[in-house]
């Protein structure tokens, strides 16, 4: 019945694992003939009954022999052949002894329905029976896995099968539980930091995760095993290329999935694993190419971009970040080439080329860019900013220098700019001063979009001007982060407050409030309780509101924070680290508070099914 | 004289292939392409005999859409909910699906 081959091919007693077996009570040929004596019976069962219930023999005697035969195998074969080969031969036989015990235990299972009562209990008396008593230290001994002759000591493990193992097995299997050890216990840790995560991401909103979340993160968990996405929608598309940039398995191998040659767009948030002829392969395959996204494009080189010269006619919208290796000339020639049609630029993190005489030619040969956003590159500076002056259609705007530019440079370009403006963000003009501001009152009449960071030298009286009788309609973002004076021996700051503070910040809600989406006022430190505690007193209302950071502004409380909950009807997220004056806050349903570094507990539960009157009420008797 | 009936609580989708499950209303207008054929101010077919046709989508995916509405309106007000298990080999129809039922993408 079983297919044991070389059953009958146990022959001399002289083996060393005889001798240990003898040695240890335990006699193959009585193991052999118990088991004949039982296969015997077992068979006349079977005759009697279809044969299904005595097929299967006790398992561990089976083992046993198992174990003794391919020992002796093994070592017929090693009196034969020259010890070189030895372990490997040992190994092969173990194994294949072990496959066969993997099967037999698989069918044994299947089969324990009709297996009899009696075979059960022969395999745990079996067990108990031949289980060998562990020996002292000094002792040699076999390794249970590799069957090589080894000293005890204290510290030997214990295989799989009861018997010792030598160190090297020992640390294998060491190896393998600790594995498996991880393994079983990454969850629970994983999920509560992922729920963080999600908290941050702004995902986690309480309720399930919709189908297409799911969906797509499960797509990423096995990007391996996808061929091909078919006809999938364009902006599933684009949030599948995010999640794979994500979990940072945008490689090589992945990167076809993203290429089509109906498509119009390509983008690809971390491109950084991807090598020059993926970049050819990109342009290669997407010729009716309009949009181009890479991040990290930190192996894009001047080949690269010539080929997109050659095959990608259509392209109107490039956003390369960190593509270093692009040299000046290259750049003349995109901007020269591509130019005309270009509607979208927005480059990032550039060192070593793009200087000012390059915006001067982007100036020069791109007179339809709408859109321009240039931060982190390094060599730009003033002539940049000139440069931009010039360009008559800008409508959105976004910068960051490294280098200094000059006030008048600022405001002469906010005057010729201003009007057709519908987005500006200066970021990190350390110097720009109040007359930037006026230049903005007076010039933008269409923005929608606000954002002065980093500046400590714009007066708030000046922001207060700004928002007081501004023609311009309510702006719906607006960031103000880091608006403040910076003087560590008088940290409250001068009586006429520098950056964002009170006068400012309520002249901003007055006339921006009632379409305001999201309010960036971090590190805005001299914003005073008072103020607000007028701008959000509850009879206010900023139906439109759905995030605000509050963090760093070390006046918020806890009544700001409930007032927050109560103004803003649509509230999401509000983020407020450092603001050590917040204590136990309860959170109203569907909104993440985050970062609040005294209510650690806060944090961890949001958004648990209350409405914002209950909210305040339990925040109350809390506070009681 | 159907559209001066009361909304029925059980509506029925019935897949491509021809495979109809009735589901609660309620889970079933999470879906706001679902909800939009079955409102009655919008004088769709469907809302008169509560039936959507959904010929882009088979019976095994649809069967799983049904699983992902009534689990997601049984955690509606729930906090840190456990992922639902998806079968590899439907992700990406259940994919096209959710998109085109658009609105799974609404958290």
């Amino acid at each position: 019945m079983s297919g044991r081959r070389g059953g009958n091919r146990i022959r001399g007693p002289q083996s060393a694992l005889t001798d240990f077996l003898a040695a240890n009570n335990i006699s193959a040929a009585q193991i052999r003939d118990e088991y004949e004596r039982r296969r015997q019976a077992a068979d006349q069962d079977g005759n009697a009954g279809e044969g299904a219930s005595g097929a299967t023999p006790p398992d561990v005697d089976e083992e046993e022999i198992a174990v003794a035969i391919a020992a002796e195998v093994a070592e017929e074969e090693e009196k034969a052949e020259k010890s070189k080969k030895r372990k490997r031969k040992t190994d092969e036989a173990v194994e294949k002894v072990k496959k066969e015990k993997a099967k037999k235990a698989k069918k044994s299972k299947k089969k324990k329905d009709d297996s009899d009562d009696e075979s059960e209990y022969d395999d745990g008396l079996g067990k108990d029976m031949y289980k060998k008593s562990r020996p002292a230290p000094g002792q040699l001994e076999h390794c249970d896995v590799c069957n090589k002759r080894f000293t005890v000591t204290p510290y030997s493990k214990e295989g799989p099968d009861g018997g010792l193992l030598c160190t090297p097995c020992g640390k294998e299997l060491a190896k393998d539980v600790k594995a498996e050890k991880k393994a079983a216990s990454k969850p629970a840790g994983r999920k509560r930091r992922k729920v963080e995560s999600d908290r941050l991401d702004g995902i986690a909103t309480g309720g399930a995760k919709s189908l297409q979340q799911l969906c797509i993160a499960k797509v990423a968990q096995h990007h391996d095993d996808v061929d091909e996405f078919g006809d999938m929608p364009q902006p599933v598309l684009e949030r599948l290329s995010e999640i794979f940039s994500k979990k940072r398995v945008l490689k090589p191998k992945t990167l076809p999935l993203f290429l089509r040659p109906d498509l119009d767009a390509v983008m690809i948030h971390d491109a950084a694993y991807l090598e020059e002829e993926d970049y050819e392969k990109m342009f290669a395959t997407v010729p009716k190419m309009e949009k181009l996204v890479l991040s990290n494009a930190c192996q894009l080189k001047d080949p690269a971009i010539d080929y997109l010269l050659d095959k990608c006619q259509a392209i109107r919208h490039i956003h390369l970040y960190a593509a270093n290796l692009v040299s000046d000339g290259m750049w003349y020639r995109l901007f020269r080439e591509a130019g005309p049609n270009l509607e979208v630029l927005k480059l990032k993190w550039l060192d070593a080329t793009f200087d000012d005489l390059v915006v001067k030619d982007l100036a020069k040969h791109a007179p339809n860019l709408r859109r321009l956003k240039f931060k982190l590159c390094r060599k730009i500076g003033e002539g940049a900013v000139k440069a931009i002056t010039n360009m008559q259609k800008l409508e959105h705007l976004s910068l960051m220098m490294n280098k200094e530019v000059s006030t008048p440079a600022l405001v002469n370009l906010v005057t010729k700019r201003g009007p057709q403006l519908r987005t500006l963000s200066l970021e990190k003009f350390l110097d720009a001063d109040d007359s930037v501001v006026e230049a903005i009152k007076t010039s933008c009449q269409q923005l929608t979009k606000l954002r002065i960071s980093e500046n400590d030298t714009i007066s708030d009286a000046s922001y207060e001007a700004l928002f007081t009788e501004w023609t311009n309609p309510p702006l719906t973002f607006v960031d103000f982060n880091s608006t403040r004076d910076v003087d560590n021996n008088n940290p409250v700051g001068p009586d006429d407050a520098i950056g964002m503070a009170s006068a400012g910040f309520k002249a901003l809600m007055a006339h921006s409030g009632s379409s305001l989406r999201n309010v960036d006022i971090a590190s805005c430190r001299h914003i005073e309780l008072p103020a607000f505690m007028d701008v959000f007193n509850g009879a206010m209302s900023y139906p439109e509101l759905e995030y605000i950071n509050v963090s760093f502004c070390n006046k918020v409380d806890n009544s700001v924070i409930a007032g927050i909950f109560k103004s803003c009807p649509n509230l999401k997220k509000l983020v407020a680290f450092g603001c050590f004056d917040v204590l136990d806050v309860v959170v109203p349903r569907n909104i993440a508070l985050i970062g609040v570094p005294k209510a650690q507990d806060a944090i961890e539960q949001f958004g648990v099914g209350i409405g914002v009157d209950e909210a305040l009420s339990r925040m109350l008797e809390v506070g009681a | 004289m159907a559209s001066t009936n009361p909304p029925t609580e059980y509506i029925t989708l019935v897949s491509s292939d021809d495979y109809s499950f009735v589901i609660r209303r309620s889970a079933a207008c999470i879906s706001p392409a679902i909800k939009r054929m079955l409102d009655p101010a919008n004088g769709f077919i469907e809302s008169q005999t509560n039936t959507c046709r959904l010929d882009n989508i088979n019976g095994l995916v649809l069967e799983k859409v049904c699983e992902y509405l009534y689990y997601n309106e049984k955690h509606k007000d729930a906090k840190d909910v456990a992922d639902m298990d998806l079968p590899m080999e439907l992700v990406l129809e259940l994919l096209m699906a959710a998109d085109y039922l658009n609105g799974m993408f609404c958290i």
